[in-house]
């Protein structure tokens, strides 16, 4: 165990590390958006009375839900442009992936805080000659908005961590840079132990910030 | 769309894709097993109340916590083997990756579960003369077991799809074995929505049983 650490070959190089945690942000973040409108979408079809709405959105989010995030990467990739004749490319491929399936999982987050609201409150909102449409909008969702956000929060960790996939498909996110540069410097325990903690930072000063957040939207319910 | 489906390649491959998925299997039960019990032994650290194990405990638990999976892998395979100053099976990196990033998801479960116990609980069995380790191996683990499993078939759940990440290591599991098939005889959208569909056979039922274990447990309570 005499290693002698060297951290100058990962300092000297550090613009293309940076350029990947761009890079691990800004998937993350377009992924996130995309799918909360994915996840809204399926939660109202699961929400539906109509069983022939429903069935296409369970069996998707079921889907998701219990096959591995690699297995969408690489079939978007290498074989979704089979189906639709052209070509994506990491980035495309990376954020369809990303965002089907969290869509998939904020669906569950929606759905789980919509149906945790009581029965009372649409019988309430019914009495007083609310449509089901406005008594969602206006007295259930502001409910359940609250008790979705921790879920969602630790939801869109997940998604952040799950970026790092989109190496193997050579988008040039934070873990594919470190490779990069890796082959450069031939220095693997420096460099991944750097990209480690650059993830750990990211992370963790996102969950604090998550906390406060929670925190403040808690007290004002 | 004038793709014609070949299934043909799968049907011949199958031996070599079931090979892949029996590794898969190998590859959770080991990983679970001694995740599970390094996950309760370093659950100790914060409930010991003694500041020397509880910190380094809660430094593990978030480090494995706060960063991708993947990365944990790679390290493990690229960068450890260098202080370790011996290279690591493929294998080898992969268990122990899987296992200490399971440990540590185990450990907060186990720390949430000993800690929902009364603090009375601890006191009653030092009145009638019980050492801590006695006491928390005959009174409390016995009570927070049937609590703690609705988080652990999850944890089980997640395991299972992370084990696909292997793959990136050239362990052969199953995800590693639909690479190689999809990339030798070009037939990617067959070979990976089998792979995918293999996993979803695999795991579904796991997420079935975890769902009604958790609606039995939550009438009873």
């Amino acid at each position: 165990m005499h290693y002698e650490w060297d951290f100058s070959a990962v300092w000297s190089h550090i613009d293309l590390l940076l350029i990947g945690l761009l890079g691990t942000v800004k998937i993350a973040l377009i992924s996130i958006v995309l799918g909360v409108v994915v996840g809204a979408v399926l939660a109202s079809m699961r929400l539906s009375p109509n069983r022939w709405i429903r069935g296409p959105a369970t069996a998707f989010v079921e889907f998701y839900r219990n096959t591995p995030p690699i297995v969408h990467f690489f079939w978007f990739f290498y074989a979704l442009p089979i189906v639709i004749g052209l070509n994506l490319d990491p980035y495309a491929a990376a954020v369809l992936a990303l965002s089907t399936q969290s869509g998939a999982f904020y669906a569950e987050v929606f759905r789980g805080g919509i149906t945790s609201i009581e029965r009372g409150q649409w019988e309430g909102a019914q009495a007083l000659g609310m449509t089901r449409h406005a008594a969602m909008r206006r007295v259930i969702v502001p409910q359940a908005l609250r008790r979705m956000v921790a879920p969602f929060i630790e939801r869109s960790f997940e998604l952040t961590k799950t970026t790092a996939l989109a190496s193997t498909l050579a988008y040039a996110e934070l873990l594919y840079q470190a490779q990069q540069v890796n082959s450069i410097t031939y220095r693997p325990m420096e460099v991944y132990t750097t990209i480690a903690l650059m993830y750990f930072l990211l992370l963790f000063s996102a969950s604090m910030a998550a906390r406060l957040a929670e925190r403040r939207l808690s007290r004002v319910g | 769309m004038d793709y014609t489906w070949d299934f043909k390649v799968v049907a011949d491959n199958f031996p070599i894709l079931l090979r892949g998925v029996w590794l898969t299997v190998e590859l959770w039960a080991v990983a679970l097993v001694l995740g599970l019990m390094l996950g309760l032994l370093i659950s100790l650290g914060p409930v010991s109340g003694k500041r020397w194990l509880r910190i380094p405990a809660i430094g593990y638990v978030e480090v494995f916590r706060n960063t991708p999976v993947l990365v944990q892998l790679i390290w493990f395979y690229y960068a450890f083997p260098i202080v370790l100053g011996q290279q690591l099976s493929p294998i080898t990196a992969a268990i122990m990756g899987l296992t200490l990033n399971t440990s540590a998801y185990c450990a907060e479960i186990f720390r949430a579960g000993i800690e929902s116990i009364a603090k009375g609980q601890w006191e009653a069995a030092k009145a009638i003369g019980m050492t801590r380790s006695m006491a928390l191996r005959r009174v409390i683990l016995p009570q927070v077991g049937k609590r703690m499993l609705p988080a652990f078939t999850n944890r089980a759940i997640e395991l299972a799809k992370v084990t696909s990440l292997a793959s990136v290591l050239a362990v052969h599991e199953v995800m590693y074995q639909g690479r190689l098939l999809s990339s030798t005889y070009y037939r990617p959208l067959e070979i990976l929505t089998v792979v995918a569909l293999v996993y979803f056979v695999l795991i579904y039922p796991g997420s079935w049983l975890s769902a009604r274990l958790e609606r039995k447990l939550a009438l009873r309570d």
